[in-house]
């Protein structure tokens, strides 16, 4: 019985790589997180300011991101868009050459890591802006008016008077899009990133226990996600929008 | 208990006779005295053995061999289409005589039937730009693509632990990635290879260097015990390779010229299977 039993689970080599797996996943997703949330600010920023330019180049930005499928953006940038440089420099980005040998080796990233985090981060930079731009559209107008009437420049309305309080209108929905960014990586798979999908198909292939190993990657999914749903309402708690006290 | 001793070795016996039945006659004899030999071979595994789409009739380097091992017998050739599933019980019950269908020499398949000598080669191999590789021990430096949840990454990876292996879904997508730079080479056995490097536009970019990181060797087969028939095919198998017939039939399917051209891994004889 418990032989059978054992028979069925996965050999510790096979769980290793579903966790290196998932690490990869982790790593990923905070790195587009981190730089989704920066950029989507200086999206919103663009989006919502005085200058005319900047407003439509973030409209046509927006729109050229969300009308297109994210699979297909990771192609792109994998496929189609090293063929736009020359060859030495295509060579340089392919190899990922090392970059500093002192006092420790640091290398450029692969070239599937790093397509991997800028199309994701490119395409979660467009629904962040969004929800931080509905969040600046939640806080009234009388507030950077107000700002600006007592000698605030634009720019430091914005910073010190709006995007506070909009980032915490915004922040249930900034959450739901962090769990967005969790389960995007996996399609970052389809270009050679090897996270926890990809680990899950690779340990399935190997051992054709197909249930133990999409079972576990689920299983791991679903905790991730769970850390940030608890991320989510400790912050909710910790910074309720104004008003809400 | 004497009593069941005796009937259950009178049953063994008796069943023993029935099924190998024709092995007490020799199978070679009979080929002869029927003046046909009946071989199995693919229909659908170009270039091995297809149906040609003009002529409608089966074609391909396995069968170019068989035509040749049944004139070297005086006999007609007739042939048996098969499928990979079918390639054992066609011999088991004696529907086809010989087997001719890119067989792969496997002890477990050693046990049901009885292989040539080898006659073909394919490896695990790669395809890269023209003078890239050309040597194994550049395979550790390179990055390499093949497809997602076949043997040819654990192969890899067994053996060179420090190359840097990329997956893809598909061949197709791992084709891309070698044409656009992102891998150097890619790699899974030379015939498919072959038959993707046949689609490049700019296939003279690339080669396919005759080197190889993985070994299955192909036979013909023949039923188990028949040691006169295994014993005529493999001295005309000795012969057609001293002859240059075999690599004659190879070169008009795999040679420089022809439409899937793939080096030559294996001279007949060069390679004994351990099973025989």
């Amino acid at each position: 019985m418990f032989d059978l039993l054992r028979e069925q689970l996965l050999a510790p080599r096979y769980l290793g790589w579903l966790f290196d797996g998932w690490l990869v996943t982790v790593w990923a997703s905070l790195w587009v997180i981190a730089a989704a949330t920066v950029l989507g600010v200086l999206l919103a920023a663009a989006r919502t300011g005085p200058v005319p330019a900047l407003q439509r180049a973030g409209a046509a930005y927006v729109g050229l991101v969300r009308n297109t499928p994210l699979l297909v953006q990771l192609f792109f940038w994998y496929f189609g868009a090293p063929a736009l440089l020359p060859e030495a420099a295509r060579e340089w980005l392919f190899s990922g050459p090392v970059l500093l040998q002192w006092p420790f080796t640091l290398r450029w990233p692969s070239f599937e890591v790093l397509c991997a985090i800028v199309g994701l981060t490119l395409y979660a930079t467009a629904y962040v802006g969004e929800d931080v731009r509905s969040g600046m559209r939640g806080v009234p107008a009388s507030q950077r008016l107000a700002a600006q009437a007592m000698g605030f420049t634009p720019g430091q309305a914005l910073r010190h008077v709006v995007l506070p309080q909009a980032l915490r209108i915004a922040l249930a929905p900034l959450f739901g899009q962090y769990m967005n960014i969790v389960k995007n990586t996996s399609l970052a798979m389809a270009v050679g990133l090897v996270e926890l999908s990809y680990a899950s198909r690779q340990v399935e292939a190997e051992t054709f226990k197909t249930f133990q190993s999409f079972g576990i990657a689920t299983l791991l999914y679903i905790a991730t996600i769970a850390v940030l749903e608890l991320a989510a309402s400790r912050a909710a708690r910790r910074w309720p929008p104004a008003g809400a006290h | 208990m004497h009593r069941q001793t005796f009937l259950f070795t009178a049953l063994a016996l008796a069943a023993g006779t029935l099924l190998s039945g024709t092995a007490w006659a020799d199978r070679l004899d009979d080929i002869k005295k029927a003046g046909v030999l009946r071989v199995a071979a693919f229909d659908g595994n170009p270039p091995f053995g297809y149906i040609d789409a003009t002529s409608k009739k089966q074609v391909g380097h396995d069968i170019d061999l068989a035509a040749a091992f049944a004139q070297s017998l005086g006999v007609k050739l007739e042939l048996v289409p098969t499928n990979p599933a079918n390639r054992i019980p066609l011999l088991a019950s004696g529907k086809a005589d010989v087997v001719f269908a890119s067989f792969t020499i496997t002890d477990e398949r050693a046990k049901a039937v009885d292989f040539s000598t080898p006659y073909f080669l394919v490896g695990q191999q790669f395809l890269a730009k023209k003078g890239l590789l050309k040597d194994v021990a550049q395979i550790k430096d390179l990055r390499i693509g093949t497809e997602k949840g076949t043997t040819m990454e654990s192969n890899l990876r067994q053996n060179y632990p420090d190359a840097k292996v990329v997956l893809y879904d598909d061949s197709p997508f791992a084709l891309a990635a070698l044409r656009n730079g992102n891998v150097q080479a890619i790699t899974n056995d030379g015939v498919k290879l072959t038959a993707q490097w046949n689609q490049l536009p700019d296939k003279d970019k690339y080669e396919i260097p005759a080197i190889s990181v993985s070994r299955e060797y192909l036979g013909a087969a023949v039923p188990k015990g028949e040691a006169a028939l295994l014993q005529a095919l493999n001295g005309w198998l000795a012969k057609a390779e001293s002859s240059g017939e075999a690599l004659k039939i190879y070169n008009a399917w795999f040679g420089p010229d022809s439409r899937a051209p793939l080096p030559r891994l294996l001279k007949i004889g060069d390679q004994r299977v351990a099973s025989n």
